[in-house]
């Protein structure tokens, strides 16, 4: 028996690296040591980063695992800018919500969380064509965020809805945070589109499934962008909520495969057998999220490494010798 | 009394008997056919375990004598070399034994081997719901969630390994990883000095201790503990790290004389030849540029050292040119 612990012991510790064990390697130790100056430099020695949070409903709440991997690693992020979901999340990482209070509402989140689902007001939609309100959806992230307006924010923050009448995307930038949420999470066909300073507005998805535009806006010079595609593919419409998510899925595939080249990075959670509805995997989707992020994060640093050393170098060149840090 | 009555009831006692001995508990006794096997696996002949425990032989054992064997059938694999063949018969055993922690631990820590966290990690939980203070499984999961990103999972995992087993060096250290990266490193620190005073010539666990004091700032202590892993055989990452920490603290003569006993040892490094380009880029960055230049690549799929390289020496050279000009600049207007 005491051979057989020896073994598995033996197994454990040859099992591969240990993600937590220092790298020696000289690509592993000059990381570090770049990574170290970045994170201490401030903006104008290194780029301002943007996080960039796509659309994808319920899916979405994969960002969550994203920014969590982020945080742990002390990845300076400087403006946020989401779509939809990932304006939901977005709003509240710019407002300093606790990543732990993040996580739980991701967890409780449920498919009429945003809106009275109830049978009534579903048979109103079918039979009378009454779309749904997502006012619940605005008071639950007045609620959370303690009715912060844009400027009060922590970060600087963006999200993006569409003008149904006109389709054109509106960034919001100022104003009341809830508002500007619901309005970039207000799907269409199912909500009423909100009248909100002469627009009526509904889900940026439909225009800006990844905003790296709104982040550039805010000053963002280089992003990562994380991204909840659906794989469109394998689904099979059966009901009518089942069809628009289908069309708006496809509408959101194709509008992130040209927007994805404007990120300077992608990270992207395999969460597209997902459904755009489906509460009952959110605690996967925000695995996925963890996962993703943290296999992504050392080309993440190496990458923002990259666009920070034309930064750094200036003062590297200013270094006299002798000169102790 | 009569034969036949006399037979009858010899045959029924008989009958009786047999039936009973297969619920006798005392008999036939849990351990004693493998008796033989077990020794063969304790003197290491893992070979002649195989041929013990051959089909015909296992076809005789009933459980736990049967779930036992196939323990013994893959760690015999696993010492010869065999990771493949022992993962089949843990899954067989477990198939059939499906409730068996030590079967269920050994197949997660051969499929953790192999980089299938997400299904070892299954197996792991199961046997935690079996066993829940199974330090095997625990420390199996503290890996693999560490590996994953959820490194406060993995943190409690080691917390729960260490509680049942805390003479574990190893992963004492590897929890001090796990809090390191998780920004705590009073606590990694601590960790560390455990796992140091069970094995303090383990070279991985000086190394990571001068990583935390280094986050600390405090340079002497974590320069004096790269110097433990190097007099422990620590290797040439170590004189890596001790080149590029000097350059941070400011200490350029000695990040000099590091980054030549690296190329000593290692022509072409390319943390000593970066250490040496940093260290003349104020003076002379065309010198620096030059320095860069054999090591540099744009490709996106090169080497990052090479692509760092590449990035500092085309910032080198354009400050080269900025001076020049400013040189002409100056000559020009006198």
């Amino acid at each position: 028996m005491r051979r057989a612990v020896a073994l598995a012991l033996a197994l454990l510790a040859a099992a591969g690296p240990v993600l937590a064990a220092p790298d020696l390697s000289a690509d592993g130790l000059l990381r570090d040591h770049l990574w170290r100056e970045v994170r201490r430099a401030p903006v104008g020695r290194r780029p301002r980063v943007g996080l960039v949070l796509s659309a994808g409903s319920l899916r979405g709440v994969a960002h969550v695992g994203v920014i969590r991997v982020l945080e742990n690693a002390g990845f300076p992020i400087d403006v946020v800018a989401g779509t939809s979901m990932g304006s939901v999340v977005g709003s509240f990482y710019a407002g300093g919500i606790p990543l732990e209070r993040m996580w739980k509402i991701a967890i409780n989140l449920r498919m009429d969380s945003g809106a009275n689902l109830s049978v009534r007001s579903l048979i109103f939609l079918i039979l009378f064509d009454r779309l749904l309100s997502s006012e619940n959806a605005e008071k639950m992230i007045r609620l959370t965020l303690h009715g912060m307006t844009f400027d009060r924010l922590l970060k600087p923050f963006a999200c993006v809805s569409m003008d149904i009448y006109t389709g054109e995307a509106i960034i919001f930038r100022d104003g009341d945070v809830a508002t500007a949420v619901r309005a970039s999470m207000n799907l269409p066909g199912i909500f009423q589109p909100l009248e909100y300073r002469h627009r009526f507005l509904v889900d940026g998805g439909v225009v800006d499934y990844i905003p790296v535009d709104a982040a550039r806006l805010l000053g963002a010079q280089w992003t990562l962008a994380s991204v909840t595609e659906t794989d469109f593919t394998a689904a099979r419409p059966k009901s009518v909520l089942d069809a628009l998510e289908q069309v708006i899925d496809i509408r959101g595939a194709y509008l992130s495969r040209e927007q994805r080249r404007q990120a300077n990075f992608l990270i992207e959670p395999p969460v597209g057998g997902i459904g755009m509805f489906d509460s009952q995997r959110i605690p996967e989707a925000l695995d996925k999220g963890v996962i993703a992020a943290a296999k992504r994060l050392p080309a993440a640093e190496e990458s923002l490494i990259l666009a920070s050393i034309p930064l750094l170098a200036p003062g590297w060149s200013a270094e006299s010798a002798g000169a102790a840090r | 009394m009569t034969t036949r009555p006399l037979a009858f009831s010899s045959a029924l006692l008989f009958c009786t008997a047999a039936a009973g001995a297969a619920w006798w508990p005392f008999g036939p006794a849990y351990g004693k056919p493998l008796q033989t096997v077990r020794a063969l696996s304790a003197q290491g002949r893992s070979a002649d375990v195989l041929t013990a425990l051959n089909p015909v032989f296992m076809q005789t054992l009933r459980s736990p004598d049967l779930r036992d064997a196939y323990l013994l059938r893959g760690e015999a694999f696993e010492a010869l070399g065999r990771p493949d063949a022992a993962l089949g018969e843990y899954q067989v055993g477990t198939g059939l034994f499906p409730k068996s922690v030590v079967l269920l631990t050994h197949e997660g820590s051969l499929l953790h081997h192999d980089g299938l966290d997400e299904h070892a990690r299954e197996l792991f939980k199961l046997a935690l719901g079996y066993e829940p203070k199974n330090w095997r499984a625990h420390l199996g999961l503290a890996e693999i969630e560490s590996r994953l990103g959820f490194l406060d999972r993995s943190a409690a995992h080691y917390e729960s390994a260490l509680e049942a087993r805390p003479a574990q060096a190893d992963a004492w250290r590897d929890y001090a990883g796990v809090l390191f990266d998780l920004r705590e490193p009073t606590a990694a620190e601590y960790a560390l000095h455990k796992s140091l005073d069970l094995a303090p010539n383990d070279a991985a666990a000086h190394v990571l201790l001068a990583f935390v004091l280094r986050a600390q700032d405090d340079y002497p202590g974590a320069f004096a503990q790269l110097d433990a892993a190097a007099a422990l055989g620590g290797g040439t990452g170590v004189l890596r790290a001790k080149a590029l920490w000097l350059l941070e603290a400011g200490r350029r003569n000695d990040a000099a004389a590091a980054a030549t006993a690296i190329l000593a040892v290692e022509p072409g490094d390319p943390v000593a030849l970066w250490v040496r380009a940093r260290l003349l880029l104020p003076s002379d960055p065309s010198g620096a540029a030059k320095i860069l230049e054999p090591f540099s690549a744009r490709a996106d799929d090169a080497p990052f050292s090479a692509r760092a390289a590449a990035v500092l020496r085309d910032a080198a050279l354009q400050e080269a040119q900025k001076r020049e000009k400013i040189r002409d600049a100056n000559a020009n207007a006198k």
